[in-house]
């Protein structure tokens, strides 16, 4: 069991990571000026340091600005570490601090471990083998999918899945995992943000389903809302969790390929879900397979990548796509035509209509046909053409 | 010294009788206008006693009042004018009290003693009954569409020479509007591509269902909701009156060649205040855009950009067809019964596309919020607009059918939906579907399976069977729905959440 400090403790002697907590309350604080303020001492002399104003010219590259060192001083003046302390604890929020025993062993073990780390249900559940799955929040519906039956897949195979609860890839690939129930393994989450100021608010159900069957970790104190400057921060984490990350869709800027990196960094290995070359939201995956990455399949590649796919390896390398045969019914004619002029990037019904030539009453019975059948999917107003069958009922609760 | 002369006074788009009661008698010089008169009423004595001076006409230096009957009706406007003068001259003995028998009088006086045309005469002159009525000269033509004996006058001299028949009635020729009302309807055959939104119109014209069409700047939504009204029948001699008089209330109402008879098109811009969409005013009640579109369509352009008050408040007319305006000393029925059509971008920047969007996915989904689910719910057909691809426009040198030739097939499929004793197949509900579009055995399962997988609501069920109907009217055969009507309803109607990126 985690050794969680508690509030009882009375106030003379508070446990340190209660002035953890203080300090990483403090205005823009990351790890990287904490660490700098803990070069002065414990926790608890760093915070009365600070209030007497005895911390003094910080390193250049933390870019610190004097009015900045100025506010700290009126905050640590004006806050009591105390009170801080049975807030969080009130909100139910669990902190370890680096070096005390319930700490994430795999984070120990870091380059750059968080110095404290907040979290919201059970750390315990924390395991091997984990992998990440990261990607875009704007998402393409063919993302969406995949990274929900991969979440799904590798939680079935007894996998932690761990991910941003970001919008997009990474809520897709929780509600994977945990579509699969208790059967499956735990899943993590490393947050941004602080854990009582969940952002995004739209995902804020997942979190709690998260947290229960799971747990969710997070750098900052419950109540600081995320910064953007957070986000890239956190990918350090969830890369230094994992034993694999896999980048379902990804252009070929942004957080994933953050990520990417600090997985590279750590020797971690990271896989790439190819797509179309024409699509954005593939853009930085495809550009990854190009370097070298290695590619996701199926979930097989992702367990073979960890070391657990010894046995279906062989099948893995005969077809890329293993998992179950095709049993949609072939379509007829028109409805071979209609795909025909789908083919694999999203399209208007209007367009469809245009290219296909088809009269409005076939046009509707062929897609009403396929749609029932698995061989298209409808988002907005738009549809798309889907390459293997099952999932419908599982996308249908899908949030997007 | 007493004289009565009836005229009549607006509200909302109906005129109500009023009897001009005045009384010239002892007492100290003045003059009072009671009855419920507002501000511009009121102003009513200044413009008489002008007027009559300036004819040439005694002013009676005596204690004058007029009285409004019924006191409790609120006057308003200056429509009383022409009326309470011929009442003070007949009360005054300048007029002979029997040559006023059986005249009604409506007009505004100018200080020159010239009548202005007034706001509103057709439904005015059409509550007044026996007699013939007096109105001014610009008005005339307005005046005959219901009263074929209406008289017309230029000056308030003029008038009071014919009554004291010292010269002849001048009956002033009609004027009509040279130019007709805004006719220019467009023409569908000019539309390039877009062969599902055009049956989406047709069938939106058939069973007056309401459109919602998402789609990036410039793909055709304005182009495609300008040519709804031209695929709609001709108004009914009902439906002309009413669109008529409330064109005419709102002062809109060009003469030419009778009534309206084409089906109006309103596109209030989204800066439009709430009084000015659903009508109101402290006072006049004047009927709003909703009930300008009555009978015809009504075009919200960039819909989300409406403040989500205005669109809240449109939920009554979408509904019940009527929209009821109350202010504390009025309360007036306005019709509002339009096809509502709709337009809007996908996301805030409008591009619409993965890559050259640049909104996030918190703004599209905000943009997405600002339409409440309970009005994106009445519209039957949601359409994804595109703009279409060059390749087509030009390969297609085939022009499409026109809107005279659709036109037909909607006439056609509408009388279908009138024996169903309702106007069109849009206000079909419950029982009443049950009843005129039963489902076959395959259409009731597809609908069953729908429902289970959530996929469709039960409300949602219910439009989609109603524009199924409207299908088979347009395929012109009875019997029950099939389904093919269904899937080509379901097409229609597209998915809840039309708003969002294109992938």
């Amino acid at each position: 069991m985690t050794q969680v400090a508690t509030p009882q403790n009375p106030s003379p002697d508070l446990p340190h990571e209660a002035y953890l907590t203080a300090l990483a309350s403090l205005d823009q604080v990351g790890p990287a000026r904490m660490r700098w303020l803990l070069s002065f001492g414990s926790p608890e002399m760093v915070w009365h340091l600070l209030r007497a104003g005895k911390i003094r010219n910080p390193p250049a590259q933390l870019a610190v600005k004097p009015p900045q060192l100025t506010e700290w001083i009126a905050q640590a003046n004006s806050a009591d570490p105390q009170q801080i302390w049975s807030a969080c604890c009130a909100l139910g929020v669990g902190v370890v601090s680096l070096g005390s025993p319930g700490y994430p062993p795999a984070l120990a073990a870091d380059i750059d471990p968080p110095v404290v780390l907040f979290h919201l249900g059970n750390p315990d559940l924390l395991s091997s083998p984990s992998v990440a799955i990261v990607g875009t929040r704007r998402a393409t519906g063919y993302g969406l999918r995949v990274a929900e039956e991969l979440g799904a897949g590798l939680a079935e195979a007894g996998v932690m899945v761990v991910s941003g609860l970001a919008l997009g890839i990474d809520a897709a690939a929780h509600f994977g995992a945990l579509s699969v129930g208790t059967s499956g393994a735990a899943v993590a989450a490393v947050v941004g943000s602080g854990l009582h100021a969940p952002c995004p608010v739209r995902n804020r159900k997942l979190a709690s389903r998260v947290a229960s069957s799971g747990v969710i970790f997070s750098e900052v104190p419950p109540e600081v809302s995320g910064a953007p400057w957070r986000f890239p921060v956190r990918n350090r984490i969830l890369a230094a969790l994992s034993d694999a990350v896999v980048v379902v869709e990804s252009p070929g800027a942004g957080g994933s390929m953050h990520t990417v990196r600090e997985a590279l960094t750590r020797d971690i290995p990271v896989l790439s879900v190819p797509g179309p070359i024409d699509s954005r939201a593939s853009e930085g995956t495809n550009r990854l397979l190009s370097d070298g990455a290695e590619p996701c399949l199926g979930v097989d590649d992702v367990l073979m990548a960890i070391g657990l796919g010894g046995k279906k390896a062989n099948t893995s390398a005969s077809s890329p796509i293993p998992s179950q045969p095709d049993t949609r019914p072939v379509p007829d004619e028109t409805g071979e035509r209609a795909l025909a002029t789908i083919g694999w990037r999203p399209v208007s019904v209007e367009h469809l209509a245009a290219r296909s030539g088809l009269e409005f009453q076939q046009l509707a019975s062929t897609l009403a046909w396929l749609e029932t059948h698995g061989w298209i999917q409808r988002t907005g107003g738009w549809i798309e053409r889907r390459a293997k069958p099952d999932g419908s009922e599982r996308l249908g609760r899908r949030p997007t | 010294m007493l004289a009565e002369v009836p005229s009549a006074t607006l509200l909302g788009v109906e005129g109500h009788r009023v009897l001009v009661e005045v009384h010239v008698g002892q007492g100290l010089p003045g003059f009072t206008v009671v009855g419920l008169p507002d501000a511009s009423c009121r102003e009513a004595r200044d413009r008489v006693r002008a007027a009559v001076l300036s004819s040439k006409l005694k002013w009676p230096d005596t204690r004058i009042t007029v009285n409004l009957a019924p006191t409790h009706v609120r006057k308003v406007g200056s429509g009383l004018d022409l009326a309470i003068a011929m009442a003070l001259l007949g009360a005054s003995k300048q007029l002979n009290p029997e040559a006023l028998k059986g005249l009604m009088f409506l007009g505004e006086l100018g200080l020159n003693g010239t009548l202005r045309p007034i706001l509103g005469i057709l439904p005015l002159v059409d509550s007044l009954s026996a007699g013939r009525v007096v109105v001014p000269a610009e008005n005339l033509a307005e005046a005959r569409l219901v009263r074929p004996d209406a008289r017309g006058v230029r000056t308030l001299s003029e008038l009071v020479s014919a009554l004291r028949a010292e010269e002849p009635w001048p009956d002033p020729p009609v004027r009509e509007s040279t130019s007709g009302p805004a006719e220019a309807y467009c023409d569908l055959a000019e539309v390039q591509g877009h062969p599902v939104a055009r049956r989406a119109l047709e069938v939106a014209a058939t069973g007056g269902h309401h459109v919602l069409m998402v789609g990036p700047p410039g793909s055709g939504k304005t182009m495609l909701a300008e040519r709804l009204p031209g695929l709609l029948a001709d108004l009914d001699a009902r439906g002309a009156m009413d669109v008529s008089r409330v064109h005419s209330a709102a002062g809109l109402l060009r003469v030419h060649n009778g009534l309206l008879t084409r089906p109006p098109f309103r596109s209030p811009h989204h800066t439009a205040s709430l009084v000015a969409l659903i009508g109101g005013g402290s006072t006049l009640l004047r009927p709003g855009e909703v009930s300008l579109a009555s009978g015809g369509v009504l075009f919200l352009d960039e819909l989300g950009e409406f403040p989500a008050a205005h669109l809240d408040a449109l939920r009554q007319p979408l509904e019940s067809g009527i929209i009821r305006v109350a202010r504390a000393n009025a309360n007036v029925t306005l019709p509002a019964r339009f096809i509502l059509v709709a337009a809007t971008n996908p996301c805030p920047c409008g591009v619409g596309q993965w890559g050259e969007c640049r909104c996030t996915p918190g703004q599209i989904a905000r943009y997405g919020r600002r339409l409440s689910s309970p009005l994106l719910d009445r519209f039957d057909i949601r359409l994804a607009i595109d703009p279409p691809e060059a390749a087509m426009v030009f390969a297609s040198q085939r022009k499409g059918e026109s809107s005279m030739e659709v036109r037909t097939r909607v006439e056609r499929a509408r009388m279908r939906a009138q024996e169903r004793g309702v106007s069109s197949n849009r206000e079909l509900r419950g029982e009443a579907l049950e009843k005129f579009a039963p489902l076959s055995d395959q259409g009731r399962m597809l609908l069953r399976s729908r429902l289970e997988t959530g996929s469709l609501s039960m409300r949602g069920a219910q439009r989609t069977r109603a524009v199924a109907l409207t299908l088979r009217d347009l395929e012109g055969t009875g019997g029950p729905i099939t389904t093919d009507d269904l899937e080509g309803a379901l097409l229609l109607r597209g998915e809840e959440q039309q708003i969002g990126v294109l992938a």
